[in-house]
């Protein structure tokens, strides 16, 4: 068919022509973010040898810092040190991807025992009208399920592991309890799941001590557009802009099927270029 | 792209195109016939995808990009390390000395931020448009939702709102009821200059001007630049125009107005 070879043809310049725009940058950095979550515990934080995070304390995140793609070494050390030569924490060696978000997370083992959680965070656009949820479990606890108003929405969560949920932007009232159980362990909390937004919630601290608590992340612009903006119902209204608009009639009439065929070959090679941004 | 000229043309009105008349006619027989060639639909909107591809390659990297900019289609949900990578030769020795601290902040749930002030009435000038605005998100298929009633228009609840200090806050509702056409029908046909005001609940009016009117065809709807949620604040009054297409039961294209704050 002579009509669509050429539609399909000016789809493929503009497309082209789209994706050959601005030169490419350097490769990106990538962003890491750091979480405190070791109770009564204040640190600093060094990032291959050098402190990045001074008297870091509990229940804080740091970031995000932009950092070119490679390996690093984390060490946490007392607040007080020298230098890392004698880390509480670590040193861990983690690769960080160019474009990639990750999280650290400096927190208490399943057995209470501080160490070191390396998240890698999901930055992916969000579906229109459409907020995820990720729960972290560096806390100090046996498994957990995740409670939203109640009901619980994650089960069998185990320290150092995660869970992700897309959901409809509200806000949900949140709370833990150990698995199988639905007597809260923290809260309920009001946690805002935001349209676009990656709210990322860590349960940290110790149930033995009993100072569990919630942490939250929130990593924002993810959103995407809706699809469309269906305003249509039964072309009424298209009859009076066939009346209104003498050019439209040309279009619209029958005999102008000629002319149509002809007019995407006359218009495309000004479209084509004029569609570039 | 089988778009139509209508859309690239800022200002200039889809029913009056005086300068080319005769290239007008073909410009506009080959958006009839580019929406004829093309399964796009009113009701059933295109492929989500392609709104989110070109917002994707709307980023890069930099200090100062928020996190979620980054693009990143990995999301590996593993809490071990990242996948190994090929490493560049040169490693910083440090995070940059220069480079200031990062910031910190108490990781505790941070309160709801208080949203701007909703939209609750459209008026346009020179028209009948004197219409509701009711809050409005996104349908199961995808599209934004439109409120049912003709007199009424939706506001794109998650967007920014009329009078927000960024972005394009769109306000759509049906060019025609089961029968007639309906208020927004008369969008296609504003001059520029003409006034939009917004009244808005708990907050004084806010006024636009149109600037432009264009037809964007509903196979090629360009979402990332509609529902543009950073740069300069403007108003969208969105609905559906160009031809009836009978087997599709919709229209070829969106009619969109661009109104800039008065």
């Amino acid at each position: 068919m002579r009509t669509s070879l050429f539609t399909a043809g000016a789809v493929a310049i503009a497309a082209a022509l789209t994706l050959a725009g601005p030169a490419q940058a350097a490769e990106p950095n990538a962003q890491l973010s750091v979480l405190h979550g070791v109770p009564e515990l204040t640190v600093d934080v060094w990032v291959n040898g050098e402190r990045t995070l001074d008297d870091f304390a509990p229940g804080t995140l740091a970031g995000p810092l932009a950092l070119p793609a490679g390996d690093y070494e984390l060490a946490i050390t007392a607040a007080d040190a020298a230098d890392a030569s004698a880390p509480v924490i670590g040193p861990v060696k983690v690769t960080l991807a160019a474009s990639g978000n990750y999280t650290a997370v400096a927190n208490l083992d399943a057995a209470g025992k501080p160490t070191a959680n390396f998240f890698t965070n999901d930055v992916a656009q969000i579906g229109p009208g459409k907020g995820k949820l990720t729960v972290r479990h560096t806390a100090a606890a046996p498994a957990v399920d995740v409670l939203a108003g109640g009901s619980p929405v994650i089960s069998g969560l185990a320290n150092a592991k995660e869970k992700t949920l897309t959901l409809d932007p509200a806000t949900v009232s949140a709370a833990v309890a150990a698995a199988g159980t639905t007597a809260p362990v923290i809260g309920p909390a009001d946690v805002a799941v935001a349209e676009g937004t990656h709210t990322i919630v860590y349960a940290w601290g110790s149930l033995a001590d009993k100072n569990l608590k919630l942490a939250v992340q929130n990593i924002e612009g993810l959103h995407s557009a809706p699809a469309g903006v269906p305003g249509g119902r039964s072309g009424a209204a298209a009859g009076s802009e066939t009346a209104g608009d003498p050019a439209a009639m040309v279009g619209l009439g029958a005999a102008g099927l000629l002319l149509l065929a002809g007019g995407i070959v006359l218009t495309r090679r000004q479209l084509a270029p004029r569609r570039i941004r | 792209m089988p778009t139509p000229p209508h859309g690239s043309r800022p200002g200039r009105r889809p029913g009056t195109r005086a300068p080319y008349p005769r290239r007008a006619a073909v410009r506009l027989a080959a958006a009839v016939a580019a929406a004829a060639l093309l399964a796009s639909s009113c009701a059933v909107p295109p492929d989500p995808t392609p709104p989110a591809q070109a917002a994707a390659r709307g980023n890069d990297s930099g200090l100062d990009q928020p996190a979620g900019a980054v693009r990143e289609g990995g999301a590996t949900p593993a809490a071990a390390s990242a996948p190994a990578r090929s490493i560049p030769p040169v490693r910083p020795a440090a995070p940059a000395p220069s480079r200031s601290t990062p910031p910190v902040r108490p990781a505790a749930p941070p309160a709801v931020a208080p949203r701007d002030p909703g939209p609750r009435l459209l008026t346009v000038a020179g028209t009948t448009i004197r219409m509701r605005i009711v809050e409005v998100g996104v349908s199961p298929d995808g599209a934004m939702q439109i409120p049912d009633p003709f007199e009424e228009a939706g506001w794109y609840r998650f967007g920014p709102a009329p009078g927000a200090a960024a972005g394009a806050a769109v306000l759509a509702a049906h060019v025609d009821t089961t029968s007639e056409s309906a208020p927004f029908s008369q969008l296609k046909t504003l001059p520029p200059g003409t006034l939009v005001t917004v009244e808005r609940y708990g907050a004084p009016p806010v006024r636009f001007r149109v600037v432009r009117v264009e037809l964007m065809a509903k196979d090629a709807f360009d979402g990332a630049a509609v529902f543009r949620r950073g740069g300069p604040h403007e108003l969208k009054l969105v609905t559906c125009g160009g031809r009836w297409l009978d087997e599709q039961q919709n229209y070829g294209d969106n009619v969109i107005v661009t109104a800039l704050p008065a």
